[in-house]
């Protein structure tokens, strides 16, 4: 972890009748791989939807790169990216179309976008796929062409949410490697998963969330420390079992 | 719902009442999503008041018609006709899209069709579904002259119910036919959008015949319709004809009655057994028709553009695209062409008619567009996720929304300025002002909602509804209006009163809009 943290939340809520994000405190470091594990309704997306500006916290402080997110979110939007589990994508639209769209919505200079589009296409093998409408995509596909909107701008801090769910293993493979080049590149990854061996393998660090608060947090190891010998899916089962 | 009958799992009046169960929860009991399936007791009550009150209005007529025992009058009968006619062309514009809905957004047909059920029963149940769904708003507004009718012992008019039924089963007989036939001939993909035009056409059938006497007509002046010719010759039929049958059932005539309610049930039961399985076949074969013929080449990346340029280039691209919303939208230039044609024509008597007419549809397809544009986006989340200003991205929105519109008006505005200077300048005006104020009061207030809700747009709020249909009747008004008021010296009390009232409502709808915008959501 070096300079300015990627991330900084800092007793962030938010309460929707009851409370989804409970005073959460999390710091990601720079190019660090960073997996958020928790059952479902622990407030993941909720807190993701909140460092990405689509959900507005009631209490806390979102720090991005060092910069605060509610006192300048143009800036903090410009140097990350969000994808969701549902790809946000328009389905008339061609693969090159929607790059197109999202680059320019990023601002990014059209020199640099076309030949990054082109990369990002080849490298995710959808340059076959260019002249279809993103409508007739499998799942697979919507998740890698979201993918590649999100990476266009070459984001320094990339949020992931349930990425790789319905992905076939060749799909869930060139998303991973994707993802791990991101961070080989001095880019930053927060996701969710429900798969607990991609956070084992892919992620430096793993936290736990149950109740919208951090229950656990460090690498494998360090949460080995107190369950020795588990496997990550028996120390996340005793963590958010029932007491 | 419960109707308190115990039936048979899987028998078809099991899956009738399940039918109806989904027709009660999409009609009385919708609500917001997620909300609780319950009635929304205002609209229940508002319906029902309206519906007492129709039959307080009816009970009045009824008696003042009397008995009216023995044949009715011969013009009563070709009126009765032309009604009827009316309806059925209506019925059949709807069960059209019924069938097109059955069809292609499926709802709960894949669960049907891959549970044992004979398909048999399902497509008859769906058949029966769409006849009462299309019967339903006819049967309301006219089911009070049966009711009434018993009441006063006028037991003519209970064969409202049977005539109105069968015609139901007929149009959506005839619908559901016509929709399969254009998936065998056309394939799913086509079918959709024709299914749907032809659907248009058939509500606007009248209204287009009603101007085909004016629009073939060379000489200047008004030309007799279509309707008063058709209308002339039906005087001269023979009280027995066949062509008067469903008139004569509809005003209580037993043996037509009979015939009628025999024909509808022969063509749903005939529809349902003969086609049950292409009925299967054509709803496997508009599942599996969302992917557009392949093509191949270079792929050209034109990243240059600007973002204004690029918003308005993705929203065309995405109207375009979807030949079932763009079928939708651009009926209206179905209504808009006799207008324009009158355009070109030498009369000048109708011109103020022309402007208030244009006015109308330029603001109606501008509301259309805007809603489909502004409020319909696709990908909420990834514009609130970019760093790009909201005020660029709605602004760019709102020029894609409206561009089109002005692009099709201009050449007829063009040619009235040609022959009318006075007339041309304030179509143009007003024109302006429709599009741009259905366009802002849709931004200001409108919903947002996925695309493929545009069926729903009634769904709105109803200040969104209001502010909408007032700004285009005052901006139509003013169409009207203002040629007349300028070419007369001194302008009269009343017309400048009126003037004054409809410039008031047109020009402060938008900022009413503005100052709704955050109550309204």
């Amino acid at each position: 972890m070096t300079g300015t943290p990627a991330l900084v939340l800092a007793g962030l809520s938010k309460h929707f009748g009851r409370p989804a994000v409970d005073g959460l405190d999390l710091t990601v470091g720079r190019g660090e791989f960073y997996a958020l594990l928790g059952p479902n309704g622990a407030g993941k997306t909720t807190t993701l939807r909140m460092v990405a500006g689509l959900v507005a916290p009631d209490g806390g402080r979102i720090e991005v790169l060092g910069i605060d997110l509610a006192a300048d979110p143009a800036a903090a939007k410009r140097r990350i990216a969000y994808l969701p589990d549902e790809p946000m994508l328009y389905g008339k639209l061609k693969p090159v179309e929607y790059l197109e769209f999202v680059a320019g919505l990023w601002g990014i200079d059209g020199k640099v976008a076309a030949p990054r589009a082109r990369e990002l296409l080849a490298w995710l093998d959808l340059e076959q796929h260019a002249h279809e409408l993103t409508e007739g995509f499998s799942r697979g596909m919507k998740q890698k062409l979201a993918l590649a909107g999100a990476l266009i701008h070459a984001p320094e801090l990339l949020i992931l949410d349930e990425p790789l769910t319905g992905l076939d293993a060749g799909a869930a493979r060139q998303v991973k490697d994707l993802l791990l080049a991101h961070v080989a590149g001095g880019g930053t990854v927060i996701l969710t998963t429900h798969i607990l061996e991609v956070a084992e393998r892919l992620a430096q660090r793993i936290g736990i969330i149950q109740h919208g608060r951090l229950i656990a947090q460090g690498t494998l190891d360090e949460l080995r420390v107190a369950m020795p010998g588990a496997t990550l899916e028996e120390m996340f089962l005793r963590l958010t079992g029932p007491a | 719902m419960n109707l308190g009958v115990n039936l048979r799992p899987g028998s078809t009046s099991w899956l009738l009442r399940h039918e109806l169960r989904l027709f009660w929860y999409t009609t009385v009991a919708a609500g917001k999503a997620g909300a609780p399936r319950r009635p929304n007791w205002r609209v229940l009550g508002g319906g029902l008041l309206a519906w007492a009150g129709l039959h307080v209005g009816v009970f009045f007529l009824l008696r003042e018609l009397g008995p009216g025992a023995g044949a009715l009058p011969h013009q009563f009968v070709v009126a009765a006709s032309a009604m009827l006619l009316t309806t059925f062309l209506f019925m059949l514009s709807s069960a059209l899209k019924a069938s097109v809905e059955t069809l292609f957004e499926r709802g709960d047909m894949d669960l049907l069709l891959s549970s044992p059920l004979p398909s048999r029963s399902i497509f008859g149940v769906k058949l029966a579904g769409m006849a009462l769904g299309v019967a339903g708003l006819y049967l309301f507004f006219l089911a009070p002259f049966a009711h009434v009718g018993l009441l006063l012992g006028q037991l003519r008019w209970v064969a409202i119910y049977p005539v109105l039924c069968a015609m139901a089963l007929l149009a959506a007989s005839i619908a559901m036919l016509l929709t399969l036939m254009l998936v065998r001939l056309l394939g799913a993909r086509r079918t959709r959008v024709v299914a749907q035009v032809l659907g248009a056409l058939a509500g606007a059938f009248l209204f287009l015949l009603s101007q085909a006497g004016t629009l073939v007509s060379q000489e200047d002046g008004p030309a007799p319709s279509a309707i008063a010719r058709v209308m002339a010759a039906a005087q001269s039929l023979d009280p027995q004809s066949l062509l008067l049958l469903p008139a004569r059932a509809a005003l209580g005539e037993a043996g037509p009655v009979a015939a009628i309610a025999a024909l509808g049930l022969l063509a749903a039961v005939l529809t349902v057994r003969l086609t049950h399985q292409f009925f299967v076949h054509g709803l496997q074969q508009a599942a599996s028709s969302e992917r557009a013929p392949k093509r191949t080449g270079p792929v050209r990346y034109r990243f240059e553009r600007s973002l204004v340029a690029l918003i308005i280039v993705k929203e065309w691209r995405l109207v375009r695209r979807d030949p079932h919303l763009i079928s939708q939208v651009l009926l209206q230039l179905l209504y808009l062409l006799p207008l324009c044609l009158l355009v070109f024509r030498k009369d000048e008597l109708q011109l103020p008619a022309i402007a208030g007419g244009l006015t109308m549809l330029c603001g109606s397809l501008s509301a259309s567009l805007s809603w489909i544009i502004l409020l319909a986006e696709d990908a909420p989340d990834l514009l609130q996720t970019a760093p790009a200003q909201s005020r660029t991205v709605r602004m760019a929105k709102l020029a894609a929304a409206v561009t089109p519109v002005f692009t099709l008006v201009v050449l007829p505005l063009l040619w009235l300025t040609v022959r009318s200077p006075l007339a041309g300048a304030v179509t143009a005006a007003t024109v302006c002002g429709a599009v741009l104020s259905a366009a802002l009061v849709n931004l200001w207030t409108g919903r947002p909602t996925p695309r493929g809700e545009f069926k729903n747009r009634g769904k709105r709020s109803i200040a969104t509804v209001l502010l909408e249909l007032c700004s285009l009747l005052a901006w139509a008004g003013l169409a009207l209006l203002l040629p007349r008021a300028l070419g007369t010296a001194p302008v009269g009390i009343a017309l400048a009163g009126m003037l004054g009232a409809t410039a008031a409502i047109a020009v402060g709808t938008v900022p009413l809009a503005w100052l709704l915008r955050h109550r309204v959501r």
